[in-house]
């Protein structure tokens, strides 16, 4: 317990995240391309995964860019299992 | 995210069962990948193919397909490229890396045959490969026996052509060859409709050789003392290269090329410094076999290069800039026929290239890894170790399957390994 929190940005399709990855990077707002973890969807694609203290940052991004759709925002614990 | 299940759907896929391979990626990847610390920026274009594994290129497929063109699907660097990209066709390498299939391949299989055979046919049974459903036809080569009978089996489920390579490299056995290259510019022309001429080969040498040296360039940067990239984040990237859009992948690798240099100049390391340099030299580890890779890297060690087919024997060496087909075709021999298989005998050139390698990247031991039942890569350790002990350098034996069963075993082997190079060095 007590794992590191993410924040995971969640979109309807690639082109949404690539667009928001072109301004976080140009922003040089620190954020890592992700497979959607499987507690936030079932659907297989990308996420954008930063440090919860960005949020109110992208957030703002996200008010002043209202063509990149996303499907939610969500801070949660990164799960590891530990395969190895 | 996008939704996918309609392609799927279209491609004729276990829509249910795919679901369960799915639902295991993003924490396997996560603890592997994502896991490590200090990753250059630039594998987030790498994370996002992984992400899209069996999205977004898969519907890239699906688009070409809708406008008549063709899929080739591969297991093997000896199949050329060059002449599938010359008619206008895409080239793709199948699944065959996770033990997800193994089930479904032992249907039909004998148990005792490799993990990676058993797997590439259990993910075409199991109907949960887009790759395999996208790909107009299969091709294989006969590198081994297990895969040459597999042929015949997955022959039953969908169009197969065999590339029959030779198992010796003289004069006549070159021949052979360019007749085998020239039966399947054949082949690829009727499939496609579309004729290879001089032009399109020349721009197809071109591009291909392009992806092997960038390929090259960012090898270059492991033979740093400062060590700019994790070996699992590279052999990523080689993995990534046989499926991926060759342009995009190209560009991509140059910006990430330029991010490892400019670490190189700042002296930004991944690895401890004094950290045991690993050459892995062996069989080949497609998508999701990062197992190997994984475990040096956390007992102890640094991957600093590949020695398999999954590594430098598939973008080491240009096909030679050549003026008319047929020369053009004798240059893609050449190429193809320099790769050092175990599949040829003899195979001198392999042991020479191990030590040459061992040398360019720096490294301190090799570890030689096999797969279960790949008997030409078992057997050629004999001969592999007499050259290495000769020479003084440092090697173990692993072999593995994809199970997750051996890891504790692996990792006190490679700790005790590591141990000792560094004891010694």
């Amino acid at each position: 317990m007590g794992g590191q929190l993410n924040c995971y940005i969640l979109f309807p399709s690639h082109t949404d995240g690539l667009a928001l990855e072109k301004i976080l990077k140009s922003e040089k707002i620190k954020y890592t391309i992700v497979p959607t973890p499987r507690e936030l969807s079932k659907s297989c694609g990308i996420t954008i995964m930063i440090n919860p203290d960005y949020e109110e940052m992208v957030r703002k991004i996200l008010n002043i860019n209202p063509e990149i759709k996303v499907n939610g925002i969500y801070t949660i614990e990164r799960k590891r299992r530990g395969w190895f | 995210m996008a939704d996918y299940r309609k392609l799927w759907e279209s491609l004729g896929m276990d829509l249910e069962k795919h679901d369960q391979l799915c639902a295991v990626l993003p924490e396997f990847y996560g603890d592997i990948y994502l896991s490590q610390e200090n990753r250059p920026a630039g594998m987030n274009y790498y994370n996002f193919v992984v992400s899209e594994i069996h999205g977004l290129r898969v519907q890239e497929l699906a688009e070409h397909r809708k406008k008549g063109g063709k899929v080739f699907g591969s297991f093997c660097i000896f199949v050329p490229d060059e002449l599938i990209v010359a008619a206008d066709a895409i080239g793709v390498g199948l699944c065959g890396g996770s033990d997800f299939w193994i089930p479904d391949g032992e249907k039909v299989l004998p148990r005792n045959i490799c993990p990676l055979i058993k797997a590439s046919v259990g993910a075409k049974l199991s109907g949960t490969c887009p790759y395999f459903q996208s790909a107009d036809i299969l091709v294989g080569e006969t590198t081994c026996d297990g895969k040459k009978k597999a042929w015949e089996i997955l022959g039953e489920y969908t169009p197969v052509h065999v590339m029959d390579l030779p198992q010796m490299k003289r004069e006549k056995d070159k021949v052979h060859w360019i007749d085998e290259l020239k039966i399947f510019k054949d082949l690829v022309e009727k499939m496609t409709g579309n004729e290879i001429t001089e032009e399109k080969l020349k721009e197809a040498i071109k591009l291909i050789n392009e992806k092997r040296r960038v390929l090259q360039r960012l090898y270059n940067t492991r033979k740093n003392k400062t060590l700019p990239i994790s070996g699992k984040d590279a052999l990523l990237i080689t993995q990534i290269a046989f499926y991926d859009d060759p342009k995009r992948f190209i560009e991509k690798t140059s910006e990430l090329c330029e991010e490892l240099e400019d670490r190189i100049e700042k002296g930004v390391s991944v690895f401890e410094p004094d950290t045991p340099r690993i050459l892995v030299t062996g069989t080949p580890m497609a998508i999701p076999n990062w197992k190997l890779h994984h475990i040096i890297e956390t007992s102890g060690g640094a991957v600093v290069c590949e020695e398999t087919c999954t590594g430098i024997r598939y973008f080491e060496n240009l096909v030679k800039e050549a003026e008319n087909i047929d020369e053009q075709i004798k240059a893609i021999a050449d190429r193809y026929l320099s790769i050092n298989c175990a599949c040829f005998t003899p195979n001198e050139g392999r042991i020479e290239d191990i030590i040459r390698l061992y040398k360019e990247y720096k490294a301190d031991g090799v570890v030689y890894y096999s797969l279960p039942f790949c008997h030409t890569y078992a057997v050629e350790y004999k001969k592999v170790k007499e050259a290495l002990d000769k020479e003084g350098i440092p090697v173990i034996m692993i072999e593995s399957d994809y199970s997750l069963q051996d890891v504790g075993q692996i990792k006190t082997r490679l700790e005790a390994f590591f141990e000792m190079i560094k004891i010694s060095k």
